[in-house]
């Protein structure tokens, strides 16, 4: 696993570690996804598109997660693979695979109301990044 | 240089002077007595001190003993700011915005209810949806759910859910005037359609009660409270909606503190002029989603009348389930109050705090207008919620404000290792308390042990003067998200 949950008081947050920038995008997205439901029950049968804009890395991971966010509590879309199509300039683009969330195969667990500013870090040491979020539960 | 030094003002009172951290335009002020004190996370106390740092901030930044970290104001907050040179932010509410609680008397008492309990519980749990993933029963298209945002509370009771007799029990007569449709986005829109009459999860509840003591006599009885009677406490908000118009301001605000040239020790304060269109804009969009808020809690009780009268085969007269009161603790109001003797208007934000207007105020409706205003306070689900009543010392002091729970004391993580290998249904079971959750963990999560003790909370606003004890309510059943 490229992510781990974070311990914070009252709330849940993600570290997420990649290669690039993509990849620690794509593994806070899956980790996002592991806090809401247990992703092995979790099939690919559809697939989603999302972009968010923002003129920082920061704010573009934020905006990303919160598209997330809005898809699973609007349409119920839970993803387990996110593929980063594009990012920089900008913009993030990226394509999910999942399916609806089901309350009678998908165990319930955190439900996410945002992904927040509040201690958000990307790094990069080494070549590899480290991102940190920490959500609104 | 920040001199990080606390200053005991008396016995249920802290001050962070001016020099806690360098910038602060005001003092702190945090209510709390000395146990308290010992659990104060020093990244909270931080963040009351960066909320004293906003242009036009007035009198102190305040948190209430219920305080913990948040993100960028403290939960447990309160500050007001000037209607010229002062700001709004959307981080003063939160994102669960008008998250609230309202209370429902009855004519039963606890021994009547008992035998019924777990069936009754039941029944509320299919008929109000709780947890991850979960919808309301109600889909609501956009015309419907404009009406929704501008009518709140009176929304519902217009599509029979509730009367006019409930409306004057909730603050601001469940409904703020002022809410615009069109400073909605279509993300929450979308969010809102499908979860009027939910619950949602986490802290959120619906909690079958009864009453066990009473420390106000008087208060009890024109609140119409009395011993061994069961109540109803209703803990939710405005599910994805809010969030959504949390989180679209959010970024409205990262673009105006650039705009409007506003310095901030923590992106999550982002705010904007109070008169700027951002910040004018906010409150319209927040205004539509605390009336969200007020229809989602008015529907809520509606369904749980039904329960009652379904369980118990009783009529409505008989059952006598009236509205106690219905408090918003994640909001931002224009209100007036006296500064330096002088009536002004401010900018209030309360975020995990309640309003505790003192008797006599004109925005309170005539049942409670010699008592104050009532306050309702959840606790966690094992130990009990308190009703209070607002003083004229909270008007002094506080903007008229008091504290909202609680407070958690262990992080979730922490509380689910330390639930491993028990059952908290099972212990629950034990002290007479039936919980039905959605979620295992949640359970875990929201265990007593997780929480300050509300007791202890409750004294400290009750000893400090900016409320009045006159109730406190013992779990028997609870759903739980």
């Amino acid at each position: 696993m490229n992510y781990e949950a974070l311990d914070v008081s009252g709330d849940a947050g993600i570290r997420a570690r990649g290669r690039s920038p993509e990849e620690a995008f794509a593994a806070a997205a899956t980790g996002m996804y592991s806090l809401i439901t247990d992703l092995a029950g979790v099939q690919e049968k559809k697939s989603i598109e999302v972009s968010a804009e923002a003129d920082s890395l920061e704010g573009l991971l934020v905006g990303f997660l919160n598209e997330l966010v809005f898809h699973f509590d609007a349409y119920g879309f839970i993803g387990r693979r996110v593929e980063i199509a594009r990012l920089g300039s900008g913009q993030v683009r990226a394509v999910v695979h999942g399916e609806e969330f089901d309350r009678s195969r998908h165990r319930p667990g955190l439900l996410i109301k945002a992904a927040t500013y509040h201690g958000l870090k990307i790094e990069n040491a080494g070549g590899l990044w480290d991102a940190e979020v920490i959500f609104d539960i | 240089m920040a001199v990080r030094t606390v200053k005991r003002i008396d016995e249920y009172r802290i001050e962070l002077p001016q020099t806690y951290v360098p910038g602060m335009r005001v003092k702190g002020i945090i209510y709390l007595d000395e146990a308290l004190e010992r659990g104060l996370e020093e990244k909270a106390m931080i963040q009351v001190a960066n909320v004293a740092m906003l242009p036009g901030i007035v009198g102190a930044s305040l948190a209430m003993p219920d305080i913990h970290m948040g993100y960028g104001f403290a939960i447990g907050g309160v500050a007001a700011f000037s209607m010229e040179d002062g700001i709004i932010s959307p981080g003063g509410v939160g994102y669960d915005i008008n998250c609230g609680v309202r209370l429902l008397k009855s004519r039963l008492t606890r021994q009547a209810v008992a035998p019924a309990l777990r069936r009754l519980l039941d029944i509320l749990f299919t008929e109000i949806p709780s947890g991850v993933g979960s919808k309301g029963k109600l889909r609501l298209g956009r015309q419907e759910l404009e009406k929704v945002m501008t009518g709140g509370a009176l929304w519902a009771a217009g599509e029979g859910m509730g009367s006019a007799r409930d409306l004057e029990r909730i603050e601001s007569g469940g409904r703020m005037e002022g809410a615009d449709p069109s400073l909605v986005s279509v993300k929450a829109h979308e969010r809102g359609s499908a979860q009027i009459g939910s619950l949602g999860s986490g802290n959120h509840f619906l909690e079958i009660q009864y009453v066990d003591e009473i420390y106000d006599e008087e208060g009890a009885r024109r609140l119409g409270l009395h011993r061994d009677q069961v109540t109803v406490m209703i803990h939710t908000g405005s599910r994805g909606f809010g969030h959504q118009v949390c989180t679209d301001y959010l970024e409205v605000m990262e673009r105006a503190i650039r705009k409007y040239g506003i310095e901030l020790p923590d992106r999550e304060l982002a705010c904007a002029p109070v008169n700027s269109p951002e910040a004018q804009d906010y409150l319209r969009a927040m205004r539509a989603a605390a009336n969200y808020a007020w229809a989602n809690r008015q529907a809520i009780m509606h369904w749980t009348r039904q329960a009652f009268m379904k369980t118990m085969g009783m009529g409505p007269e008989d059952l006598g389930m009236e509205m106690v009161y219905d408090v918003a603790h994640n909001i931002a109001k224009i209100e007036e109050h006296v500064v330096n003797g002088k009536k002004v208007k401010l900018a209030v934000h309360r975020k995990g705090a309640t309003r505790a207007f003192a008797p006599g105020h004109p925005e309170l409706p005539e049942a409670y207008r010699q008592t104050g205003q009532p306050v309702l306070v959840p606790g966690d689900m094992g130990r009990a919620s308190f009703v209070l009543l607002g003083t004229r010392r909270a008007m002094d002091e506080t903007w008229g404000s008091t504290c909202h729970g609680a407070g958690r004391v262990l992080s979730r993580h922490e509380a689910i290792r330390r639930a491993r290998g028990r059952s908290i249904y099972r212990e629950l079971e034990d002290m007479g308390i039936i919980v039905i959750s959605a979620g295992r963990e949640t359970l875990a999560e929201e265990m007593s042990e997780a929480y300050k003790d509300i007791s202890n909370v409750v004294d400290v606003v009750h000893g400090a003067g900016i409320s009045k004890k006159v109730a406190r309510l013992r779990p028997m059943g609870v759903v739980k998200g």
